[in-house]
């Protein structure tokens, strides 16, 4: 089987993954759940075997353009979650964030993206490729996963103000604790891949390490939003509505550094 | 006044003011395009553009403003950290050991055991399981209680100090690299020796090389440079995207490359209309009169363009430094008489428009261009790189600390009753309190056993 059959294979797992995750959401029932987090892992280690099979053929790292890096992001959003389900018991955030998974599998799907795998332009052939993109788009999953669970939050909290019990016991002070593992886990490796090593990088072949280029600026932004949310929490004690917004921020400009620069503001990283 | 200072920069409330007012301003920076020419922004923005430049809004990361809510952000970050250190100091290396118990019961994990034994033979106890989950304890006795204070992670309190300082180093190493640090670029040609400014040694190109993939798409380009100081040849490296050369503080990158076009060799093959026979190939050069062999006739290219156009105003000019439309202005002349001139094209043989002084006698054609490589290297000193390594490291650290070296403390005060042993104890912990309070309930579980 080659790559983009497993790949298309991974994918309408994630379609009946999601599709169960939803039934779990209107009948309440366990299993249908369970079935939903089962089917997603399969989906995920044939996603893996794509990505390998994707690296040996083109002899480089998985995310050297729009396609394998979005091919990437789902990987990585599915592999947070599961993590987060597995540690948290938390299997409801699971409807939304595999649509998402869906959309952005759609999306590299689409004939839009090119999808065949062009030898690598000598400014990406360096190992930072690999540390830099990996560990950035690892610490976004988990600033989506907060981003999920932090709209949730809103919703939760609005019906528990008008005193309805949450149904399946995850309170809205729940999803707020959740969002903030989330968080504590996205942070410090955004910080490493997105800042650290692009500095480590950006230095090895530009020449310097900051050069305020548009999607520097947005990842220094995404990281100023979440330090927000972090100082916010731990020394003034916000919790709930207010952290749920700053979250909800940090993760919209966090996609606007990895998509809306590419194509709205031009600068140095026009690769992909 | 010293209140007031000190009030404002160990406010929370203002280090978060100045997070939203440093978000926003990144934000319009990477609107308003940066750092172009007045006439741009004159007619992107119109009026408004003047406006832009006045208040520094077109160079918004340099500008004096955004410079200064950058410092009074540092400022504030250095004196919260230094507030909030020393109780911090005092809790990890002189804790106090409350005696009285109440101190205990106050906390949110907690718990009560009483024991059958005397309390020194219950404190040996408290010692041998704090010591099994690896936790480090003190010991403090008066008016016959006895208080422990076990802790373990105790750098734990100190990520965020760590963190802080990470940045303050990082901020330092930027304030040097925009202070001192020294760009340039050399192009070179091969075998061209360039002085590398401000360094007192020059750099030779001894061989530039484009390596491409099968597809024809480029792979690498590789530069080999001779470091010469001195007149002498001191070291020999390959520089690649992606692997620069550093000597003496100054790093080289290879950034760009290209052909020298003001300078080609040009094969220029000579036709006759009359003669289908008569062919004779020339080698040229832009600006040197060369006489024909066998003929009264010397050729000259006036000019060359690799990418030829006609630009908006109808005047020659090339589009690209590609060969894709490569063109020669060439001149012929019989003692100093104009034969023929007019612009050639190498993709359009027949198109040529010649002034003729008679009518179809020569015919040139240009065959062949060729132009020495050139690589461009970007020359850096940036003596402010290693700080922002070294905050970079510290950073991490700290982020390490404080998210996942969470300190946890259990406190314990024994009382002695008719030989009989109490226990307050109860504990805190800086994150994920529902582990804690498993690992708490296992060891008060664990000394209820202990017999």
């Amino acid at each position: 089987m080659t790559e983009s059959t497993i790949f298309t294979i991974a994918f309408i797992l994630y379609i009946g993954s999601a599709f169960f995750y939803l039934a779990y959401l209107y009948s309440k029932r366990e299993n249908l759940a369970k079935t939903g987090s089962a089917i997603a892992l399969f989906g995920l280690l044939l996603h893996t075997l794509a990505l390998i099979l994707r690296t040996v053929e083109s002899g480089h790292a998985p995310f050297t353009n729009m396609y394998e890096s979005l091919s990437f992001l789902a990987w990585a959003t599915v592999f947070a979650y599961l993590v987060i389900e597995w540690k948290y018991k938390v299997r409801k955030p699971g409807a939304y964030l595999l649509l998402i998974v869906v959309a952005l599998m759609a999306l590299a799907s689409s004939p839009l993206m090119p999808k065949n795998a062009t030898p690598l332009v000598p400014a990406l052939q360096s190992y930072w490729l690999w540390l830099h993109v990996s560990v950035t788009l690892l610490g976004e999953a988990f600033f989506a996963i907060a981003f999920i669970t932090s709209l949730m939050y809103l919703r939760a909290e609005a019906r528990e103000k008008k005193g309805q019990a949450p149904k399946t016991g995850l309170t809205a002070e729940r999803l707020d604790s959740i969002s903030y593992r989330a968080i504590s886990v996205g942070f410090p490796l955004f910080t490493l891949g997105g800042l650290v090593f692009g500095m480590v990088w950006a230095y090895k072949a530009w020449g310097t390490y900051w050069s305020w280029d548009p999607k520097e600026v947005w990842s220094l932004i995404t990281w100023f939003a979440f330090a927000l949310y972090l100082h916010t929490r731990i020394v003034m004690g916000w919790k709930g509505r207010r952290s749920a917004a700053i979250a909800i921020f940090g993760f919209l400009a966090a996609l606007f550094t990895y998509f809306g620069v590419n194509y709205l503001l031009a600068g140095l990283h026009s690769y992909a | 006044m010293y209140r007031a200072l000190k009030n404002f920069f160990t406010s929370i409330k203002v280090a978060i003011v100045l997070l939203i007012i440093l978000i926003a301003a990144s934000i319009l920076g990477t609107l308003i395009p940066q750092g172009r020419s007045a006439q741009e922004y004159l007619v992107r923005y119109g009026q408004i553009g003047g406006l832009f430049q006045k208040l520094q809004f077109t160079r918004l990361y340099q500008s004096v403003w955004y410079i200064a809510i950058l410092a009074l952000f540092s400022l504030n970050i250095i004196i919260c950290t230094l507030v909030r250190l020393s109780p911090k100091l005092h809790r990890a290396f002189r804790p106090k050991c409350d005696l009285d118990p109440t101190s205990v019961q106050v906390l949110k994990v907690k718990d009560r055991i009483k024991m059958a034994q005397q309390p020194a033979w219950a404190a040996q106890a408290i010692k041998a399981e704090l010591g099994r989950h690896h936790y480090r304890v003190r010991e403090h006795t008066a008016e016959k209680k006895h208080c422990f204070l076990a802790r373990k992670r105790i750098l734990g309190i100190f990520g965020s100090d760590v963190v802080h300082l990470g940045l303050l180093i990082i901020l330092a190493g930027g304030i040097i690299s925009g202070l001192t640090g020294v760009r340039g670029s050399l192009t070179l040609s091969e075998n061209q020796t360039l002085p590398v400014p401000e360094a007192g040694f020059s750099v030779r190109l001894d061989k530039f090389i484009t390596d491409l993939y099968p597809d024809g798409s480029v792979k690498d380009w590789k530069s080999e440079l001779t470091i010469i100081e001195g007149n002498k040849p001191v070291l020999q490296k390959s520089v690649e995207v992606n692997h620069p050369l550093s000597y003496k503080g100054f790093v080289f990158y290879q950034s760009g490359y290209g052909s020298d076009w003001e300078n080609p060799e040009l094969q220029v093959w000579l036709k006759k209309k009359n003669d289908p026979g008569y062919l004779k190939t020339i080698w040229l050069r832009v600006g040197q009169p060369t006489a024909v062999e066998g003929e009264d006739l010397v050729l000259t290219a006036t000019r060359f363009l690799p990418d030829f156009v006609l630009d908006e105003k109808n005047q020659p000019s090339t589009r690209s430094l590609e060969l894709n439309n490569p063109a020669v202005l060439i001149q012929g002349e019989r003692y100093g008489a104009e034969v023929f001139s007019g612009w050639i094209f190498a993709k359009f043989p027949d198109f040529a428009q010649m002034h003729q002084a008679q009518e179809g006698e020569f015919k040139p054609e240009l065959k062949d261009a060729k132009a020495q490589p050139y690589s461009v290297l970007q020359t850096a000193k940036d003596p402010g790189v290693s700080l922002i390594w070294v905050g970079c490291a510290v950073l991490m650290l700290g982020l390490f600390l404080a998210f996942y070296w969470p300190t946890r403390e259990i406190r314990l005060v024994l009382e002695e009753s008719q030989g009989k042993t109490e226990i307050s104890a109860g504990g805190i912990s800086a994150k994920s309190r529902e582990v804690f309070q498993s690992e708490f309930d296992g060891i008060m579980s664990a000394l209820r056993k202990t017999k």
